[in-house]
């Protein structure tokens, strides 16, 4: 079985094994098709086959008549602003985030700056299903074209967001993993503009991955041993496109994924505040919301149901428990480097430690399994998953937002499948790491036992 | 049945309408294919002007690489000059985006094998049996390499050709060379030769912008912008060239273009002056050459149509000169293919060394008149076309190496079906005109009859 994901969140795959660049090329011209309006932006991030996929991408949107401006390695974020300011019809995102280096992905913008939502996410699938492509004559064709300024200008609104001068004064002492990713040209480029002393790990954008790039703690132990060893006030973890963020404390404390959304809500909410998130994002943020008088939505995982949710209702803030976060006065993306400007800005206006706020956070435990589950039989085990809570009300309450999320007292377990891999994955949360197991060990037994 | 006109998967390669046939997909699966031919190995790309190059040349990239190739991006440059790079990097092969003399509209990629010849048929036959079967080598993420761009793949094939010329007898007579680059890859190569050469370069359609000014195939009734900017100007010579600067032809100094076949036909004699060796040429190139070679006591051998079928008996013959009599000239010592720099070299020496204008050297050559026609057909007829020729002038010398060719006593008539266009050509050569349209009409007739 190859992992492929078609989904309205792109598609996503193993280089050379199901992502070909015919899959690509053809992706492409369905998008090509899809929107109207000026040019197509295309960036990437720094994985190996970045500028095989781009030049797929390219030759498809260029087929379809768009003139194409290449940003080249520039992380997502940057790249939808500059759909957004410079009257783009559209952007292709080529980067697969937090997946291993040997996977890539494409990711749709809009003319807005926003992914694709799930109806037009839909709709671009329609046109890639179909297979009836716009082509341009031969004169028809548009130029393809090279910029170099998408990131200046993303530094530039970054740099907007904050008080440059409070943060200045401050001289803060920041470690920063890049992971050798997109992110390591703007990060460095706006922390520098604070005055901040930088002390960068995996900055080399020519370099493999030094670990995987999702940003949680398993693979932040070198920027644990940064924070520690340079005494820094605070470290931060970027995904390979710069759609997440990690945290390191002070007192060189690897923060769970989980947690990045929990500070900035400790930091930003106010009372008649909204917070969106997911079904299977900790609970801590939850009660963080309701202590500070906000209410929280939960929606289906993945950025486009939490930004559309948020834009609905007007949501002051989003996010995931994988360290994407939106924060709707930049623009409504996970932006990780968005994320380090509101931490360092608040840091900078109100003297406390990162670590305070960290011990702040209320205290559950959370565990993640991952049962290998080809997607074609995913269907089925839902099915039968949710025959069985509905036969047992006893189990508790039940939320079907994405798969099976169920509730009881202040535990909760979620069941789904990976958009993006053939997994079945089983979230866990309770008061008890033991409970959280339990949860985990007893739900994943039931699957187990349907796969047979 | 329904003839397929706009798109073109053969032994030459493939060849599609943009906006049509030509989807980035056909052009990633080719590349692919090819990729998967060479062995992953080194792939040199460069493309002729045309307005779709750029969304090709991607296409082309992608799909190279995704079969582990590593690619060495020439750019935009005259097909003989990706031939060029091949040999001289040592690369497995190279894909050149050109469709030649068709149309703005259409584009194609020619595939050029590790010698820096064009496949032949066996190897095109592979190629497109891979293509066909679809199982390519596609490599993961670790064995990806990244491609590289060469800008310097016209300097080098210049200083080639200088290596080869007497650069400093050119310098010396200062000529002032018009030129028609037809806006195609000529227009990025053949300025700086002519400077090399110590020429005055007077350019006309020297933009690189793919907007043909007029159909590029460098026959005479496309050339009347060149003629007149010789005359115009007193250029001592005018080149033209097609728009991936494989074929030459030639306007003289007294601004008239004096056809194609003479480009061949002026190397010729200029190589066989100093070097005697066997002139090979394919079956419609011009029987100026067998007089010239029997000046010279040289033998002639004629192959096939396609630049390939010639460059490959060439190699295995040791030719010291020949090529294609539509302004195909080819130089051994430079490299097996068609190359339109090498003939403006030679015939500039030539210019040089004999002290006599351009319009005087072309009619110092025997003298013949070619006519070239077309006849519309559907191919369920060809056969039949060709059965009967065959059998009508069956007392005569028959050469079926392409189509039938009929040998007479100082003409020649040939019938071939084309390989790009659902027609069938007629060429007759004779020493007058009178006899050479009487020939075609009776040849024409009997293919509307046949």
């Amino acid at each position: 079985m190859k992992p492929l994901k078609l989904s309205i969140l792109g598609v996503r795959g193993i280089v050379g094994e199901a992502l070909t660049p015919e899959l690509v090329v053809t992706f492409a011209q369905a998008f090509g098709t899809y929107i109207e309006g000026g040019p197509i932006f295309v960036s990437r991030d720094t994985r190996p086959s970045g500028v095989m996929i781009a030049s797929s991408v390219i030759a498809g949107l260029l087929a379809t008549g768009y003139e194409v401006i290449d940003l080249g390695v520039c992380p997502t974020p940057a790249m939808e602003l500059a759909v957004r300011r410079h009257n783009g019809a559209g952007g292709v995102a080529i980067t697969a985030g937090h997946n291993p280096s040997d996977w890539n992905a494409l990711k749709f913008v809009a003319g807005t700056g926003r992914l694709l939502n799930a109806y037009q996410g839909e709709e671009l699938l329609d046109v890639f299903h179909q297979g009836e492509f716009a082509r341009a004559r031969w004169d028809g064709l548009k130029p393809l074209r090279h910029q170099a300024h998408a990131v200046p200008e993303y530094v530039e609104a970054l740099l907007e967001q904050v008080d440059r001068e409070a943060i200045r004064k401050r001289r803060f002492k920041v470690a920063v993993d890049c992971c050798n990713g997109a992110c390591v040209d703007a990060t460095m480029r706006f922390l520098t503009a604070l005055g901040c002393n930088v002390l960068a790990i995996n900055d080399e954008v020519e370099r493999p991955f030094p670990h995987d790039p999702e940003p949680n703690p398993d693979n932040m132990s070198q920027l644990r041993a940064m924070v520690k060893a340079s005494g820094a006030d605070i470290g931060f973890a970027q995904d390979a496109d710069g759609s997440r963020l990690g945290v390191v404390t002070e007192k060189w404390d690897a923060l769970s994924e989980e947690y990045t959304l929990c500070l900035i809500a400790e930091m930003l909410l106010q009372s008649g505040d909204t917070l969106v998130t997911n079904s299977c994002t900790t609970r801590a943020v939850e009660d963080i919301a309701a202590r500070r008088g906000a209410r929280t939505i939960r929606t289906k995982v993945g950025e486009p149901h939490i930004v559309e949710t948020m834009l609905f209702h007007d949501a002051a803030l989003g996010g995931e428990g994988s360290g994407g976060i939106v924060l709707p006065r930049m623009h409504h993306v996970f932006d990780s480097t968005a994320a380090i400007a509101y931490i360092l800005d608040y840091l900078a206006r109100t003297d406390r430690p990162i670590s305070a706020l960290a011990g702040s956070i209320p205290r559950y435990y959370m565990v993640k399994e991952r049962v290998p589950c080809p997607p074609e039989r995913a269907p089925a085990v839902m099915a039968r998953l949710r025959e069985m809570v509905d036969e047992r009300p006893d189990l508790g309450n039940v939320d079907f937002t994405d798969g099976i999320r169920l509730e009881r007292g202040r535990s909760w377990v979620h069941l789904r499948p990976s958009m993006t891999e053939p997994v079945l994955r089983i979230i866990a949360e309770s008061e008890t790491a033991g409970e959280a197991r339990s949860l985990v060990d007893e739900w994943g037994g039931h699957v187990r036992s349907f796969l047979l | 049945m329904k003839s397929v006109t706009n798109l073109k998967i053969s032994i030459s390669g493939v060849r599609a309408v943009v906006g049509d046939t030509l989807s980035p997909l056909l052009m990633v699966r080719f590349a692919q294919a090819f990729g998967t031919w060479t062995g992953s190995g080194t792939v040199v790309v460069g493309s002729d002007t045309r307005t779709s190059g750029e969304m090709v040349r991607h296409a082309v990239l992608s799909g190279l690489a995704s079969a582990g190739c590593r690619v060495v991006d020439v750019g935009i440059c005259p097909v003989p000059t990706v031939q060029v790079m091949v040999e001289h990097l040592g690369a497995a092969g190279g894909v050149a985006i050109t469709a030649s003399h068709n149309p703005v509209e259409w584009n194609a990629l020619k595939f050029i094998r590790s010698d820096g010849i064009f496949l032949d048929s066996y190897q095109a036959e592979e190629l497109l049996a891979i293509y066909h079967q679809g199982e390519f080598t596609r490599v993961g993420s670790d064995s990806l390499r990244l491609p590289r761009t060469d800008a310097s793949a016209v300097q080098t094939h210049i200083n080639r050709i200088l290596q080869l010329v007497d650069a400093e007898k050119i310098r010396a007579r200062r000529f002032r060379v018009a030129v028609d680059c037809c806006n195609g890859a000529g227009a990025v190569a053949t300025p700086l030769l002519l400077e090399a050469l110590g020429c005055e370069a007077l350019p006309i359609h020297a933009t690189p912008n793919g907007i043909f000014p007029h159909p590029p195939e460098p026959v005479p009734e496309n050339l009347t912008d060149l003629c007149n900017h010789v005359k115009a100007t007193g250029a001592d010579v005018g080149f033209a060239q097609d728009a991936d600067a494989d074929r030459l032809a030639i306007v003289s100094d007294e601004g008239v273009a004096i056809g194609e076949e003479y480009s061949v036909a002026l190397c010729t004699d200029f190589v066989l002056r100093r070097t005697r060796g066997p002139v090979v040429v394919n079956v419609s190139t011009s029987m100026m050459v067998d007089e010239i070679a029997a000046r010279y006591g040289a033998p002639v051998v004629r192959t096939a149509v396609g630049e390939v079928n010639v460059a490959v008996r060439m190699k295995k013959e040791r030719g010291v000169i020949g090529g294609e009599g539509n302004g195909g000239v080819m130089y051994p010592p430079l490299h097996y293919g068609r190359d339109s720099l090498i003939g403006m070299a030679l015939v500039l020496q030539s210019m040089a060394e004999q002290k006599m204008p351009l319009s005087e050297m072309a009619r110092a050559l025997p003298q013949f008149v070619m006519v070239k026609k077309k006849v519309p057909i559907t191919s369920e007829r060809v056969p039949a076309i060709l059965a009967r020729t065959r059998e009508k002038w069956s007392n005569y010398t028959l050469d079926f190496t392409d189509g039938t060719k009929i040998i007479g006593d100082r003409w020649w008539a040939q019938v071939r079906a084309s390989r790009t266009e659902p027609i069938m050509r007629v060429m007759v050569e004779a020493p007058t005109e009178a006899e050479a349209e009487d020939l075609a009409g009776q040849l024409m007739a009997e293919i509307a009859s046949a």
